[in-house]
């Protein structure tokens, strides 16, 4: 999983969801005044993509584990 | 931006302008998820919008063709459109409780009565939301809201032995499913059956205001607090009595039990031209 520091709205809905921790917010603040979170633990992913459907601003892209799922996206 | 609205939608619309924790977004995704599924390219959908939260937030948002209604009347310019455009061109309308569900109440049961061929994802707040937060058609029993501060006097919707599937369901809705915005491939594969449908469908999506509902309703916008309210809602404990109770799932799938009303306008004209008719 991948946060777009630009088009995250810190909403922290990924971070509730994810059962192993991979997200945690930021300090550096994007142009929209947010302090995005970041996919810190990527490594525990296991591509249940809860973060996915749960994320309200399409900034998650589905990245390496995850993309075992069905969902599509980039490499 | 995700692959998604890359592939689906104008980029200097994301991100949206809505609240951070805003569920409107999470139905947003889950509709381009099914248009994904049902492999729908942006030649293939016209996209119609009401007014509202949900109307504002997606409105113009969609690569492909799209148009705006004004107040509850989107559902009444979409029978024309239906009428003149190719059978195999989907129209989808995203529109709030308040478009749906009271001002163009009249005009979406006409719709569901000719079982015209669109599908209408109804994004419910529980309220008017983006003009600071009236209680509206759905708006639980009892909730404060900026003009309920005491707490709202009439029943919604979705209590006391009413639901506003039920009724369209009447009206002659050939597919009904209702979700929370929080669902996940559950609610994609409703909405890519309502798609599917050649006649009206229409998805009930309860999704929440952090800004409004939550911190006025619920007393907070922790999105923890909300996502537990919301569980409640949906849950099976939750029996017919006071306050809202809903379940999650398709409600009604009538796919292909009616006749589409410009497929069956079309073929009337026909017989009529070929001097085939029978008078009714
Ligand atoms: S896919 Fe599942 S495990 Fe991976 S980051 Fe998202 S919620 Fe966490
Ligand atoms: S759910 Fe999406 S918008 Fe919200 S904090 Fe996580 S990545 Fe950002
Ligand atoms: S006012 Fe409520 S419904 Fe409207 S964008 Fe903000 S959180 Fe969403």
């Amino acid at each position: 999983m991948e946060v777009d520091f630009e088009a995250c709205k810190a909403c922290g809905y990924c971070a509730s969801v994810c059962p192993v921790k991979v997200f945690a917010q930021g300090t550096d603040i994007n142009k929209k005044g947010y302090a995005p979170y970041r996919a810190v633990k990527q490594e525990a992913c296991t591509g249940c993509l809860r973060c996915f459907y749960m994320c309200p601003d399409f900034c998650l892209e589905v990245t390496g584990s995850a993309r075992a799922g069905n969902i599509g996206g980039k490499t | 931006m995700d692959y998604l609205a890359e592939r689906y939608l104008r980029p200097r619309k994301i991100p949206s302008t809505a609240c951070s924790g805003c569920g409107l977004g999470q139905v947003h995704k889950k509709i381009l998820l099914a248009v994904e599924q049902s492999g729908i390219g942006t030649d293939d959908l016209v996209w119609g919008t009401g007014i509202g939260c949900t109307g504002r937030q997606t409105f113009n948002t969609w690569k492909g063709d799209n148009f705006a209604g004004t107040h509850g009347r989107v559902y009444a310019m979409a029978v024309g459109l239906r009428a003149a455009l190719p059978e195999e061109k989907k129209i989808l309308l995203t529109v709030g409780d308040g478009d749906a569900f009271g001002i163009g109440l009249s005009h979406l049961l006409h719709c569901a009565r000719r079982n015209v061929g669109v599908t209408v994802i109804a994004a419910d707040n529980f309220g008017y939301q983006s003009t600071g937060g009236q209680y509206g058609y759905t708006t639980p029993q009892g909730f404060v809201t900026d003009s309920s501060p005491y707490g709202t006097r009439e029943p919604g919707w979705l209590q006391d032995g009413a639901d506003i599937l039920d009724i369209l369901k009447s009206a002659g809705a050939t597919f009904l499913a209702r979700h929370s915005s929080f669902e996940g491939q559950k609610a994609v594969d409703s909405i890519e059956k309502a798609l599917d449908n050649k006649g009206f469908s229409l998805v009930h999506f309860i999704y929440p205001c952090v800004t409004h509902f939550g911190a006025v309703g619920l007393n907070s916008r922790d999105n923890g607090k909300i996502v537990r309210w919301f569980e409640e809602l949906f849950s099976a404990k939750n029996r017919p009595g006071r306050g809202p109770h809903v379940t999650s799932g398709i409600t009604h799938d009538a796919r292909g039990s009616r006749p589409e009303f410009a497929a069956a306008l079309r073929s009337r004209t026909r017989e009529i031209r070929e001097g085939r008719h029978v008078q009714a």
